[in-house]
């Protein structure tokens, strides 16, 4: 009997080793330890061993048994690991292939358009936005630019009719929001504009973000200090600001803006037409006779304004070459941001 | 504005400033200097030679070969001109020279004779005879027999010069001037200014006729007449004609360059008058009804009846400060002129210009603004230029009239104030030092104050404000120092609810792998053809521009569907693929009369590949919808740019929200697409109206949720829209989700019929739902789908 039990272990041992899969391992421990297996009918034979002797051979078998599953499980767990990890290893895929999920983008100007905002909204601006259809009042006549005025040539207008134009600057949302709100005024109006002009550098249709600024004792080096910290903050902390002597028919004095070129740093490129300044904008002290004419008396309050191309700005940022790229809306351009 | 700074140093002593010196002095004034021009740009190294020897050429009928003193050496060079003679003095291109056209000289063989150098003709040059007596003979430009050997061509030639582009600004017309802008410069420079002094002696008045000068016209303030007897018509010296051709003028004869000469030294236009035109007096006058002239140009213009016109007795023989008559003009023969000198209304200028499509330097000039002081300063000028040029005899007489200058304007300021807006502190002698370079009068005033006297060309200077600028210009912008709004109080600020809105509605579209794109406010007018809009479509009811670009910008847009199809058929023709691309931008919807137009965003959206159908285009619409609210309703669309079958109408309450669905295949040819792609266009402004406002908690159930699927045939017509409906309508709050799974139309399926499949979830906030519950409302929904739309269970 005992020769039979160790026969039937050593034979089960063996064939435990031999199991290459899950399932053969499961059809040698059902072959041996089932309930008809090999070694449940050792007990099953256990009537046939005298009385004194089956308590040895009951534990004899027991042992057996104990030993046996001790070594289907971890030849199971062996078996298993082994199995999941050849799944896995068969599951392996080609990760450098795509499913288009692809995200869409602002287009740029807009973006820009946004981060201009975000900029000046965090310094307390009110954000107004006019009609881009506009009145000859708003767009010439209350920036003290009446008609048949010189400075009317500065700007190639569309008309509609004799009173009605395309707004050629949002310096036209100026007098209407002074109309509505008195000091303290701070305030920008971003938004589209239109000269009758077309040409490699110029788009009939572009954009500009008017600012202003009408409180008590402000001056030309308050224009100065946010100018400044607008340049730092979208060209780069090393940016310098020059103020060039200009004239604007709503501001007096006036001036053009130019900062150091933030490709070249001041020393000449191709961008900057080898001077070391870009002209990003126009700005000036209110004239005395827009704040009268929207009734705010120039003797108490003073103010600033200045106009910058959107436009202008996001080609800098860029470095996109021309204008006209933004309008025609190409997909590989508008992917590129 | 041109500036030759040969022309510049008569009035401001700059002594040997560079163009470029000069240009940053301008800039800092606030003067740009758009381009420094060198007028002898494209000629280089060519030197005044002299013929020392000349034989024939032994291989040749018309060549010559010659021996050139160029006084640093002595070159061979073969010649082909017909007049080359020893002992003549002519230009020599050597070696390596450049000339007009890109021309540039090398050392070759002629017929086997070296030759070092080209001797030149004016041609070659590039000059003609008002540049150099000679530059237009058949051969080489003779020099004069005096001209040093070795002297620079350009020398020669008056070309070695720079000429300064100025960009002058709107309020300076007294700078679109040589004296006003040396004035600037000297001041910038701290150099000395010297005005121009005008000597000249006059022949007494003996009898000779002279017209009368009567005004009648308000646009004119002054007119000034004077008579020039004995006139040499006579081409000027060389250097009124070189300074003429420096500024982009035409040198004539004697008297007409005068004028010119005036107009671009002093900035006054002035005409001269054969007085054989003029029959008896000048009247300066309002255009009568219907007149006519034909002008200096040969041209006829009708007058329109707001030009004003210098007349005689019987005919207009000028436009005012634009054109002088046909034969008005000086002649040949010309023996009396009589010279205008006049201030006329800018405003009045410009609009008689505009009207009759006519510019001249003299209209340009009087269109910016010529000063009270100018008639006279200018009058002067060209009287002491006929003296000196000898061009005739000025006859002691006046024919004058006109209103006297306005008074001086005087302002009373002080440095506090002067100071106040610049925002740092300048002193009073600092303030008064810039104000006195610029002409201005100062008046003793106490302590801090400051009184002046405003020059008469000054007149864009009204109050101190002016007076600031005046002063930081010159005292330098370089010194502000920059401050924080430091006076000014806090504001609250931000962005609209609707803008904000609407930048959400670009990041739903960004995050469905949408593109935003940009494009123009004006289109085509034929964009309604190609939509095929129908006549009575009120988008077809555009703003029209009066002066547009081109055909293709003349409207403004009432939608935005044009745009959105030009732009998938560029990227297609393009070779882009998959396209997704939206765009949020305004229409205009005229109002009509003189009201403004209403402008109302609209969202247009744009698909285009071989993955969009009609499904993705509702998707992409939906999730725009679903932001602003939640009940909608779609039927079949009536856009006539739509596939009938395959899009949609959205309203919501009545109001007609968009559109999408897939381009008409008749549309999408007119834009000349391949295949299909789908667009929708949404009414953001009408959206905005139904924006939900903060949304309100609703309990989320802790109870378990039970799944139940349900098949049924119905008509293949039936939508799933209803059927979904119907269930939600018989569940009610217990159905939490539902949607279809599948949809089969074949075999076991009768003809005419689908099978629709669908899942629903069910699960009540008050409890947890028993097999019986969801059996009722099952039963509930299969007998109003069976009733509602004949509905069978599979």
């Amino acid at each position: 009997m005992k020769e039979q039990i160790n026969k039937l272990t050593s034979e089960c041992t063996a064939e435990i080793k031999a199991a290459a899969t899950e399932s053969e391992l499961y059809a040698v421990k059902v072959k041996y330890l089932g309930k008809n297996g090999l070694i449940s009918d050792l007990m099953k034979n256990m009537r046939d061993i005298p009385p004194e002797e089956r308590p040895i051979i009951g534990k004899t078998v027991n042992n057996a048994r104990g030993k046996l599953e001790e070594l289907f499980e971890k030849r199971g767990a062996a078996l298993h690991a082994a199995e999941l990890e050849a799944k896995l290893a068969s599951e392996k895929i080609d990760i450098t292939m795509d499913k288009d999920t692809a995200v869409g983008k602002l287009h740029p100007l807009n973006a820009v358009r946004k981060r201009l905002v975000d900029f000046f909204v965090s310094m307390g601006f009110d954000v107004m936005d006019g009609p881009e259809v506009e009145t000859d009042y708003y767009n010439f006549e209350a920036l003290n630019v009446p008609k048949d005025h010189p400075a009317r040539d500065m700007q190639d207008t569309f008309f509609i009719n004799e009173s009605i134009l395309l707004r050629s600057q949002t310096s036209a949302s100026q007098v209407r929001y002074m109309e509505k709100v008195k000091p303290p005024i701070k305030m920008i109006s971003p938004g589209r504009v239109f000269r009758n002009d077309d040409d490699a550098t110029h788009s009939p249709v572009f954009h500009q973000l008017e600012g202003l600024v009408v409180d008590k004792g402000i001056t030309m080096c308050d224009l100065k200090g946010i100018l400044d910290l607008f340049a730092k903050h979208f060209f780069g902390e090393d940016t310098k600001v020059r103020f060039r002597p200009s004239y604007f028919p709503f501001t007096e004095p006036s001036v053009e803006v130019d900062v150091s070129c933030s490709i070249c740093h001041g020393k000449g490129c191709k961008i900057c037409k080898g001077t070391g300044w870009i002209e990003i904008l126009g700005a000036g002290i209110v004239n005395r006779k827009v704040l009268r004419g929207c009734g705010i008396d120039p003797d108490v309050y003073t103010g600033f304004a200045f106009g910058f191309g959107i436009d202008r700005i996001a080609n800098i940022i860029h470095g996109i070459p021309h204008i006209k790229l933004l309008y025609e809306n190409d997909m590989r351009f508008l992917k590129q941001f | 504005m041109k500036l030759p700074v040969c022309w510049l140093k008569e009035f401001a002593e700059i002594g040997n400033a560079s163009p470029e010196q000069i240009a940053e002095a301008l800039l800092r004034v606030g003067f740009e200097v758009e381009e420094i021009i060198y007028d002898g740009a494209d000629i280089e190294n060519v030197v005044v030679g002299k013929v020392i020897d000349c034989k024939p050429h032994t291989n040749s009928d018309h060549l010559h070969v010659c021996m050139v003193d160029v006084s640093s050496e002595i070159l061979q060079i073969v010649c082909g001109a017909p007049n080359v003679q020893t002992g003549d003095i002519v230009p020599v291109a050597l070696s390596g020279a450049k000339l007009p056209g890109g021309i540039e000289i090398k050392p070759g063989e002629l017929r086997g004779v070296m030759s070092y150098g080209m001797l030149c003709s004016g041609k070659e040059l590039g000059v003609d005879d008002t540049v150099i007596e000679g530059a237009e003979v058949d051969g080489l430009l003779q020099l004069p027999k005096d001209t040093p050997l070795g002297t620079n061509i350009l020398d020669v030639l008056g070309k070695n010069e720079y000429v300064l582009d100025v960009s002058v600004t709107a309020n300076r017309p007294d700078c679109q001037s040589i004296v006003g802008l040396a004035r600037e410069v000297a001041a910038s420079m701290g150099v000395k200014f010297n005005p121009p002094v005008n000597k000249y002696k006059m022949t007494p008045y003996g009898g000779e006729y002279v017209p009368t000068v009567q005004i009648t016209s308000k646009v004119c303030s002054r007119y000034t007449g004077r008579l020039i007897k004995d006139v040499k018509i006579a081409q000027s010296p060389k250097w009124m004609r070189d300074r003429l051709r420096l500024v982009g003028v035409r040198p004539i004869n004697n008297i007409v360059d005068i004028t010119n000469y005036v107009l671009f030294e002093i900035g006054q236009p002035l005409h001269a008058f054969d007085i054989r035109f003029i029959d008896s007096g000048i009247i300066v006058r309002t255009a009568a009804k219907n007149e006519k002239i034909t002008a200096l140009d040969g041209k006829e213009y009708a007058l329109p009846e707001d030009a004003t016109v210098i007349a005689d007795s019987k005919k207009p023989i000028a436009i005012a400060g634009i054109m002088g008559g046909e034969y008005s003009g000086i002649a040949d023969d010309t023996n009396t002129v009589f010279l205008e000198a006049a201030r006329f209304e800018r405003k009045s200028i410009r609009v008689t210009s505009r009207k009759l499509g006519l510019r001249s330097d003299s209209s340009a000039r009087y269109e910016k603004g010529v000063d009270y002081g100018s008639v006279d300063e200018g009058r002067e000028r060209a009287l002491a230029l006929i003296y000196r040029l000898k061009a005739g005899k000025i006859v002691d007489v006046k024919s004058d009239d006109g209103v006297a200058p306005p008074p001086k304007k005087v302002i009373e300021t002080s440095a506090a104030q002067i100071s106040s807006i610049i925002g740092i502190d300048i002193e009073k002698p600092a303030i008064e030092k810039i104000l006195v370079s610029l002409d201005f009068g100062l008046t003793k005033a106490k302590g801090d104050g400051i009184i002046c006297t405003v020059p008469i060309y000054r007149e864009d200077i009204e109050d101190f404000a002016d007076l600031s600028e005046e002063v930081i210009r010159y005292y330098g912008y370089d010194n502000l120092k920059p401050t924080f709004l430091k006076n000014a109080a806090c504001t609250a600020g931000g962005i609209s609810t609707d803008e904000k809105r609407m930048g959400d509605v670009k990041n739903i579209l960004c995050g469905k792998g949408l593109y935003e794109i940009m494009t123009y406010s004006f289109i085509n007018e034929k964009a309604s053809d190609m939509l095929k809009l129908p006549q009575a479509d009120s988008r077809r009811n555009v703003l029209k521009l009066r002066n547009p670009l081109n055909e293709d910008t003349a409207v403004m847009r009432t939608q935005l569907v044009h745009s959105m199809l030009t732009t998938l058929a560029l990227n297609q023709s393009r070779g882009n693929d998959d396209i997704r691309i939206y765009e949020l931008g305004r229409v205009y919807m005229p109002k009509g009369g003189n009201e403004l137009p209403e402008e109302r965003f609209v969202l247009s959206v744009g698909l285009l590949g071989n993955n969009e159908d009609f499904y993705s285009a509702k998707d992409i619409v939906n999730s725009v919808l679903k932001y602003f609210t939640d009940g909608y309703s779609l039927v079949y669309s009536k856009q006539p740019y739509l596939h009938p079958g395959i899009s949609a109408d959205i309203s919501k309450d009545g109001k007609f929200l968009g559109s999408f669905g897939e381009v008409h295949p008749t549309v999408a040819e007119n834009y000349g697409i391949n295949g299909k792609c789908y667009v929708g266009e949404i009414d953001i402004t009408a959206l905005l109206g139904f924006a939900k406002g903060d949304v309100r908690y609703k309990t989320i159930s802790k109870f378990p949720c039970v799944n139940r699927d349900l098949a049924i045939v119905v008509d293949d017509m039936c939508k799933a829209g209803d059927i979904i409906d119907i269930v939600k309508d018989a569940c009610g709050d217990s159905l939490e989700d539902i949607s279809i799974f599948d949809v089969y139309k074949g075999e076991q399926i009768e003809r005419g019929k689908k099978s629709v499949a669908l899942s629903l979830k069910f699960r009540s906030p008050e409890k947890t739902l028993s097999d019986s519950d969801v059996q009722r409302l099952m039963l509930g929904a299969i007998d109003r789908l069976k009733a509602e739309i004949k509905a069978e269970l599979r």
